[in-house]
C-alpha cells in the first residue's frame, strides 16, 4: 500500500521540483499577505495601543461600534458608487478601444502606447492634474464649459468625477489585457461571419464578446476587486476641509484615516476586515454567475 | 481539469489582491519604509529626517559645519508631514528610525511616554555650550516628560496677517499698522469683498487652526483647551469667538468649497483674497511667491475691542533622537549643535525660521527687504502655546470635522462647539 500511496520515483521527483519552484512565491506570499491577514483579523479585537503595545483585548466591541457607525455605512455606499460607475465603464470603453486598434493601420502601436501612458504617470501625479482641471475657479474644465460647476466639491457629484479619473487611468491596462485576448481569437470565425452575411456590430456580440469571456470575467474580477480598494485617488484629490469628503471617502481612506492619523489601529483592522468580507462575497457571487455567460473554449 | 486551475487562479488573484491592502494594515509596516531610513549603521552616518523641503538647502549647511567640526557625516531626507508620521510611526514599532528628526507637539507626549525619544537629560544638565534659559519655558515643558528631556527646541512660529496691498489702495484704505481691532479688521474684510465674487476681504479653512481662528478664540478671552485640561468649546466666550469667525466666515470668504479646493495661501497668491492669516513658516514659500513678493506685506493680529490685547499662537518644533539609535553620543552632539547660540542664529540669518533662542530672531527679520516680518517678532509679546493633550490627534481631527458644517451653512457655529466640547471631552477622558 505505501508504495503506491508514494508513487514513482519519478512522480516524486516531479512533485520535489514543482514546490521547489514554487517555493520563492509562496514565501513571499505567506509572509508578505497571509500571514498579516491573520494579523488584522486578530488585531481587529483589540483596543491597540501606541507602537504596538500594550493591547488592550475588547472582545466584538470594534465590531459592535463598525455597526453602529454610520461614517462607515457612507463609505461603503461612497464605495459602491465609485465602483458601480468605475468599472463597467472601464471595461466597456478599453473593450472598444481594444477592438478598434485590433488590426492593421498605421500608427497603432502609437495610439496603444498614447492610451497606456496613464498607467505609467504615478498616480499622484495623476491626481494633482486633474484636482486642477477639475478646480472650480480656475479649471480647464469649467472653462471650456462656461460653468462653475463644483466638480470635486459637490457631494452629490464628486465622487462620480472621482470615478471619471478612475476610468481614464485604467482603460489603457485593460485595453492591453484584451488585445492579448483578441489575438487569440481565430481569424476563420469572422471571415466566416463575413461570408454570412454579417456586420460588425454582429460580429462583435456575436464572435468576439463570448470567445473573448473568460478575458472579461478575469478583467471584471480584479477591477471590482481594484476598485473597491480605491484609495490613492481620493487621498489625493480630496482635501480634507472638501465639504464633499464624507460622501466621498472609501473604505480603504477611512481605514487609513483610523490606522495611521488617529492611530486607532484596532478600528482600522475591523474596517478593513469588514472590506475582505465584502469582496469575498462579490467575488464567490461572481464565481458562480460566471458558469452562466463565460465560455472556455 | 484546465478550467478548475484557471478558477483556482482567480481566486488566488481576489485573495491576493485584498491580502495586499490588508498587508499594510496589520503588519505593523515591517517593510514601509523600502530600507530608507537604514538606520545609524550605514557608513557610521547620522540619519537626519524633517518634513520641511523649503527648509531643506538653510539646515544642509548646517549639517555641513557639522561635519566639519566633528567628523561625523550626516545625511538629510526630506519626507512629506502625512508620510513623516506614518514613517516615523512604522519605524518606532519595527526599530528602523532615523536617527536624528524633528519632533511636533501634536505628536510629542506619545512619543516621549513609550520611551521611543532618547533621554537626553544627563546629557543636557552636563553640557557646557548649551543656554537653555534662553529658550521659552513652553516649548522645553513640551519636550520634556516626567521630569526627563528628549528634544531641545528648534525654532518658533507665530501668527500674523498678510495683506495685498494694491487691494487696500485700490479702496482707499490705509494699511493696517498692527493696532486694529477684529471689529475693525471685520469692517476691512466686507469693504474689500467685492459683490461679484471677484474679490474677497479674507480667507480660512476649518483646518487653518493654528493660523486662523484659534488666534481669534484666544484673543477675544475664549480658548480651546481650559486650566482643567478639558474643552474650552462651552466656554460662552469661545463660543462668542466662533461665532465672531463665522461671520467673517459667512459674510467675507469665498465659499468653503473652493477654499478647499484651492487653498487659502494659492487664493491669496492669485490675487483673489485680500488677506489672509499665516504663520511665520510660509514666510521662505512666500518669498519665493512672485505676485506675493510684489504685492503683499505683513501686519500684526487684530486686537481684542475690550482689551485691547492681540495673542498669537505659538509653537515650535525639537530636535530629538531615536532611542534605538546606534550612535547616541552622536546624535546628542547634532541635536546640541542645533541648539548652540551660533547654529540658532545662522538658523535665522539663512532665512530658515524663526529661531527657538531668545534675540536672534532679528537676523531672520532683516534677511529679507521684500516684507516687513516685525510682526511676527512682536507677536511674542503676548502668545499662548498651541494647544496639545497627550493624544492630540485623537480630538484635533474630529474638531476640524465637525467644524466643517458650520463653514458650508449646514450647522450653526453654536451647535458645531457644543457637539466639539462633547467630542472633546470624551477623547480626553478616554486618554487616561
Amino acid at each position: 500500500m505505501s508504495t503506491i500511496k508514494k508513487g514513482t520515483s519519478r512522480e516524486r521527483n516531479e512533485f520535489l521540483w514543482g514546490w521547489l519552484f514554487i517555493l520563492p512565491t509562496m514565501i513571499g506570499l505567506i509572509i508578505l499577505n497571509i500571514i498579516p491577514i491573520f494579523q488584522t483579523i486578530y488585531q481587529s479585537f483589540f483596543k491597540t495601543g501606541d507602537f504596538g503595545k500594550g493591547n488592550i483585548f475588547v472582545g466584538a466591541d470594534n465590531y459592535i461600534r463598525l455597526f453602529g457607525d454610520a461614517e462607515v455605512w457612507q463609505s461603503v455606499i461612497n464605495t459602491f458608487k465609485y465602483a458601480i460607475v468605475e468599472v463597467p465603464f472601464s471595461i466597456a470603453i478599453s473593450l472598444l478601444l481594444a477592438v478598434f486598434l485590433n488590426r492593421k493601420m498605421k500608427g497603432v502601436s502609437a495610439y496603444r502606447t498614447i492610451f497606456f501612458l496613464p498607467m505609467v504617470a504615478a498616480p499622484a501625479a495623476v491626481a494633482m492634474v486633474w484636482r486642477w482641471l477639475f478646480n472650480t475657479e480656475f479649471g480647464l474644465l469649467n472653462h471650456i464649459v462656461h460653468n462653475n460647476i463644483q466638480w470635486i466639491s459637490d457631494p452629490r457629484i464628486a465622487v462620480f468625477s472621482i470615478a471619471v479619473i478612475g476610468i481614464w487611468s485604467i482603460i489603457g491596462y485593460n485595453m492591453v489585457l484584451f488585445l492579448a485576448g483578441l489575438q487569440e481569437i481565430p481569424r476563420d470565425y469572422y471571415e466566416a461571419a463575413d461570408i454570412d452575411g454579417a456586420n460588425g456590430i454582429k460580429q462583435f456580440f456575436n464572435i468576439t464578446v463570448p470567445l473573448l469571456s473568460p478575458t472579461i470575467f478575469f478583467v471584471s474580477i480584479t477591477r471590482i476587486i481594484g476598485g473597491l480598494q480605491v484609495f490613492d485617488l481620493i487621498f489625493m484629490v480630496m482635501d480634507k476641509n472638501n465639504p464633499a469628503l464624507y460622501k466621498t471617502q472609501s473604505i480603504v481612506y477611512l481605514f487609513y484615516q483610523n490606522s495611521f492619523v488617529e492611530n486607532n489601529k484596532g478600528y482600522g483592522s475591523t474596517i478593513v476586515v469588514l472590506l475582505i468580507a465584502i469582496i469575498m462575497v462579490i467575488t464567490v457571487f461572481q464565481m458562480v454567475a460566471q458558469k452562466k455567460w463565460v465560455y472556455y473554449n | 481539469m484546465k478550467r478548475r486551475n484557471k478558477l483556482l487562479a482567480l481566486g488566488l488573484c481576489a485573495a491576493l489582491a485584498t491580502a495586499s491592502l490588508s498587508a499594510c494594515g496589520g503588519g505593523g509596516g515591517e517593510s514601509s519604509d523600502g530600507g530608507n531610513t537604514g538606520g545609524g549603521d550605514a557608513g557610521g552616518k547620522l540619519t537626519v529626517a524633517i518634513w520641511d523641503n523649503g527648509q531643506q538647502p538653510g539646515l544642509q549647511q548646517i549639517l555641513n559645519d557639522f561635519t566639519e567640526a566633528t567628523g561625523i557625516e550626516t545625511q538629510l531626507q526630506v519626507i512629506e508631514w502625512n508620510s513623516y508620521w506614518t514613517l516615523l510611526e512604522a519605524g518606532a514599532s519595527g526599530g528602523d528610525m532615523p536617527d536624528v528628526f524633528w519632533m511636533h507637539s501634536n505628536e510629542a507626549v506619545r512619543y516621549m511616554s513609550n520611551g521611543i525619544l532618547l533621554d537626553i537629560t544627563d546629557k543636557v544638565n552636563a553640557s557646557e555650550t548649551l543656554e537653555l534659559d534662553k529658550f521659552p519655558e513652553d516649548l522645553k515643558n513640551m519636550y520634556t516628560y516626567d521630569g526627563k528631556i528628549y528634544a531641545l527646541p528648534k525654532d518658533m512660529d507665530t501668527v500674523a496677517i498678510w495683506y495685498n496691498k494694491d487691494m487696500f489702495d485700490e479702496a482707499g484704505i490705509p494699511y493696517p499698522d498692527g493696532s486694529w481691532t477684529w471689529d475693525d479688521f471685520y469692517d476691512i474684510a466686507k469693504q474689500l469683498t467685492k459683490d461679484d465674487g471677484s474679490q474677497f476681504g479674507f480667507c480660512a479653512n476649518p483646518s487653518n487652526e493654528q493660523d486662523t481662528w484659534m488666534n481669534t478664540v484666544y484673543t477675544l478671552g475664549g480658548c480651546v483647551l481650559n486650566e482643567e485640561g478639558k474643552s474650552g468649546f462651552d466656554d460662552p466666550k469661545t463660543v462668542a469667538a466662533m461665532e465672531f469667525f463665522d461671520k467673517l466666515v459667512k459674510e467675507t470668504m469665498p465659499p468653503a468649497s473652493t477654499m478647499s479646493e484651492t487653498g487659502t495661501d494659492v487664493l491669496f497668491g492669485s490675487g483673489k483674497v485680500a488677506m489672509i492669516s499665516q504663520g511665520s513658516w510660509m514666510v521662505a514659500a512666500f518669498k519665493d511667491n512672485e505676485y506675493i513678493a510684489a504685492h503683499a506685506d505683513v501686519a500684526r493680529l487684530p486686537k481684542d475691542p475690550a482689551t485691547g490685547r492681540s495673542v498669537s499662537l505659538y509653537n515650535g518644533l525639537g530636535w530629538s533622537a531615536s532611542a534605538g539609535t546606534k550612535n547616541p553620543e552622536g546624535a546628542y552632539k547634532l541635536i546640541e549643535w542645533f541648539a548652540s547660540k551660533e547654529m540658532q542664529q545662522k538658523q535665522a540669518e539663512l532665512g530658515v525660521t524663526m529661531a527657538a533662542y531668545d534675540g536672534v530672531s532679528d537676523q531672520w527679520v532683516n534677511d529679507t527687504d521684500l516684507f516687513n516680518l516685525q510682526p511676527y517678532l512682536d507677536a511674542m509679546d503676548d502668545v499662548v502655546f498651541r494647544p496639545s493633550t497627550k493624544s492630540t490627534l485623537a480630538w484635533w481631527n474630529p474638531m476640524v470635522e465637525e467644524l466643517k458644517k458650520p463653514w458650508n451653512g449646514e450647522e450653526d457655529m453654536a451647535t458645531a462647539c457644543a457637539n466639539i466640547a462633547q467630542i472633546m471631552n470624551e477623547k480626553i477622558a478616554e486618554e487616561n
